[in-house]
């Protein structure tokens, strides 16, 4: 009796020890984690967890709030708490395509792990850890044909599970639901445009988007797709596929900016859009970030970036930007989507009413070529050194105005038929598309660059969502890059390669000569 | 295989490619190091080759066996085939190299930018004037510093953090649409190189305050005394410090100055 009390007593004393000694390693962690956690997270994520930093207003997507304990890149089922693996995986490499950065770089592993404890301390859903969360079994990607036969597959169910209806008929997030969606806590969300996986919040690659699939992101309009995969909908080869179609709309690798277009020189202008000859010409590819500098400050840019061709006669020049844009604005149906951007942000600009803006695109010149390194300032100039700007909006698209910029909030249109540019232009499922074109000589040389081959010309682009809420000093904006008017290679290219030649030959073969000669008269000898 | 192995001929290709592979892919891959720039490669090389020769040319056996080699793909007649495709082939390696450095191809203009251009010894902040030359933090001896720096971290993360991150690294979510990149204030040639005083001139005013030599039209960075009070640029300062463990520099007592 008395044994079998004290053995059971001694027992309860290791449960009881054994409780305290985790309890304390869990403090450690917690209290080194928190260390951490207020140097480098509190600013966006705040002091207590609930995404309600400093810097959490000047951001979309908000921080996220642990509180809530809700996770969008996880590995287990809809509806359940991430594994620790999860969570590691944001923290260590970031959320693309938001403010989030990875922190592999910055905090060693302990310290990662140490803000891994502290964060989940925020929600009461961690404390109970009788239940580990479980991470989905996750197929491996079926092998097969993977081309066009899979893609094919991919896009039918694309359609029939409903991808469509937010991320749009080409992806490009501009589906018929698009206006409408917000996250949990009513924050404005996009439906992810498929074109640019390089910013996919949970990364870029198949396995990455099948993974989204079957786990659908919590706290978002996102839902998962596994409960198809058990209703028999389709199998879940046929879920891969749709995560390969997804893939293949966007390109291989991310893109790279190169700062210098190259017009070739071409035999005539092609103004629409989609005609054909533009198939041949090379893009380039820049990346367009929100206009911080000057009043009011833009935080929430909606274009990310602008695909640029050019090409060029012996008398004019065509320029053709596309661009990713959900909404043709103005556009009514994306008013309430204006109000939750306004109502997450506070900045400078947000007390203002929503009002369907156009969509509006400028690029950017100087006012005559520069001769040093020295260029306008490259937003937008100053009162002193303006820039030569081509303005096109979504509700005069068939006319561009050109005119100078004297800093962000002046420009003033040159007189008399939009200063010689026309454009056309084209929206098409999430993209637009316009063509400008202008002589290359320019009648007014003191306002209007005259356009000279063999030159880097300083060029710059800019852009504006109306239905996000961009007009005025709201807008993307991107740095000064170059355009360069080809000119053919001229014949003379050709004499000193062709003269190279014929000597390097000719010195081999009198080598050649020389050391057979010289052989066959030692042998004679 | 032995053969070649002891023949100086090969021994000098095996050294010269083996010198190859060490500049190109050993030394990027040391801890710490970057991938070795084409013309820097192009020196080490032909420093290499001339080592090579002074080696083999050292010794006069070992250069009639050296030479060997050479001289019989210039008479054999067995090897007429490698003869005339080596002729060939360098023949027009020469070619290519020559229509490529004369082609005209437009290139961007080169970016000669002063990145800590001399800062001026006054500016007008808001219409007053301050002596920038001497000038302290006044912060770092007036009220509570660690209320400064939490100060400071708020201005940060309200306006900074977009361009200059998270990490204080200059590679924020916008970083990548500017140039030139942000200032990244981890890094040894940014702040830890710099006064308090010359950080509050850049801070206050900004891409436009440039001299022309720092590039002024092309800096992204805004002229701070449009959104931030004095006191405000001077808290971020301390926190910029502060979070990067960097000290700043400091003014040299002169002689006749009070010490």
């Amino acid at each position: 009796m008395e044994a079998a009390d004290l053995g059971s007593e001694r027992g309860g004393q290791q449960v009881i020890h054994t409780l305290l000694l985790l309890t304390l390693v869990a403090v450690q962690d917690t209290a080194a984690g928190k260390m951490v956690y207020t140097k480098w997270c509190a600013g966006c994520h705040g002091d207590n967890g609930a995404g309600d930093g400093q810097g959490a207003r000047h951001m979309v997507p908000p921080p996220r709030d642990f509180t809530g304990a809700i996770y969008q890149i996880r590995s287990t089922p809809s509806g359940q708490l991430p594994t620790d693996a999860d969570l590691l995986r944001s923290i260590d490499e970031g959320l693309g395509g938001t403010a989030m950065p990875g922190w592999k770089s910055r905090l060693s592993e302990r310290q990662r792990r140490d803000v891994l404890a502290y964060i989940k301390t925020f929600s009461t859903f961690f404390a109970d850890t009788t239940q580990r969360p479980q991470p989905i079994a996750f197929s491996k990607e079926p092998g097969g044909d993977g081309g066009a036969d899979a893609l094919k597959v991919g896009r039918q169910f694309y359609d029939s599970i409903g991808c469509r209806k937010c991320h749009g008929d080409q992806g490009r997030g501009d589906g018929p639901s698009a206006p409408t969606l917000k996250d949990d806590a009513g924050h404005p969300m996009f439906a992810a445009n498929l074109h640019e996986n390089w910013r996919f919040n949970g990364g870029g690659t198949v396995e990455d988007i099948y993974r989204r699939l079957r786990t659908g992101l919590d706290g978002t309009p996102m839902p998962s797709f596994s409960d198809l995969l058990e209703q028999k909908f389709l199998t879940d080869e046929q879920l891969w596929r749709v995560a390969e179609y997804v893939r293949s709309l966007s390109p291989k690798e991310p893109p790279v900016v190169r700062d210098v277009i190259h017009a070739p020189l071409t035999k005539r202008v092609p103004h629409a859009p989609d005609d054909s000859a533009w198939t041949a010409v090379d893009t380039y590819w820049f990346p367009l970030v929100g206009q911080i500098i000057r009043k009011e400050r833009w935080f929430a840019p909606a274009v990310s970036g602008v695909w640029v061709k050019a090409v060029h006669t012996a008398d004019s020049i065509a320029i053709r930007v596309a661009w990713d844009d959900r909404s043709q604005s103005p556009d009514t149906a994306w008013l309430a989507h204006l109000g939750r951007v306004f109502s997450t942000l506070s900045d400078d600009s947000t007390r203002e009413q929503p009002v369907p803006w156009p969509d509006q695109l400028a690029v950017q010149f100087p006012v005559s070529s520069p001769t040093g390194m020295e260029r306008p300032y490259f937003l937008m100039g100053s009162p002193s050194a303006p820039v030569y700007q081509w303005r096109w909006s979504s509700t005069a698209r068939a006319t561009a105005i050109a005119g100078l910029a004297r800093g962000v909030d002046r420009f003033d249109p040159i007189q008399g038929a939009g200063g010689g540019i026309a454009t056309q232009s084209v929206y098409d499922h999430g993209e637009w598309r316009v063509v400008f074109t202008r002589a290359l000589a320019s009648p007014d040389t003191a306002n209007q660059l005259p356009l000279r081959t063999g030159r880097a010309i300083p060029v710059a682009f800019f852009a504006w969502d109306g239905s996000n809420g961009e007009h005025g000093t709201r807008m993307a904006v991107s740095t000064w890059y170059f355009l360069a008017l080809d000119e053919p290679v001229p014949a003379r290219v050709f004499i000193s390669p062709v003269l190279a030649m014929v000597l390097t030959l000719g010195l081999g073969m009198l080598v050649i000569w020389r050391a057979q000669q010289k052989t066959s008269y030692r042998r004679q000898q | 295989m032995r053969a070649y192995l002891k023949h100086p001929f090969w021994q000098a290709v095996g050294l010269f490619v083996a010198a190859f592979l060490v500049v190109e892919f050993v030394i990027p891959a040391l801890p710490g190091s970057a991938v070795v720039p084409k013309s820097v490669v192009l020196q080490y090389m032909a420093t290499v080759l001339v080592g090579i020769l002074i080696w083999v040319s050292d010794d006069e056996a070992r250069w009639t066996t050296f030479k060997e080699p050479l001289h019989d793909v210039l008479i054999q007649p067995r090897l007429k085939v490698v003869r005339t495709v080596l002729l060939a082939v360098v023949t027009l390696m020469v070619g290519c190299l020559t229509y490529s450095q004369v082609k005209a191809s437009v290139a961007a203009p080169p970016n000669l930018r002063s990145i800590h251009p001399a800062p001026p010894s006054q500016i007008t902040f808001r219409g007053k004037t301050i002596t920038l030359v001497g000038l302290e933090n006044p912060l770092r001896k007036q009220g509570d510093i660690a209320a400064h720096i939490a100060e400071g971290h708020r201005i940060y993360y309200q306006n900074c953090v977009p361009c200059h991150g998270d990490h204080l690294d200059g590679q924020g979510h916008f970083a990548s649409g500017f140039n030139p990149l942000p200032a990244n204030f981890q890094d040894n040639g940014t702040i830890a190189q710099l006064t308090e005083s010359f950080v509050f001139w850049r801070i206050a005013k900004g891409g436009p305050g440039l001299p022309r030599e720092g590039t002024p039209w092309n800096s992204a960075m805004p002229a701070w005394e449009e959104f931030l009070t004095e006191d405000e640029i001077w808290s971020v300062v301390l926190f910029l410090y502060d979070q990067t463990g960097w000290k700043p520099r400091t003014w040299e007592v002169s002689a006749e100055g009070s010490k």
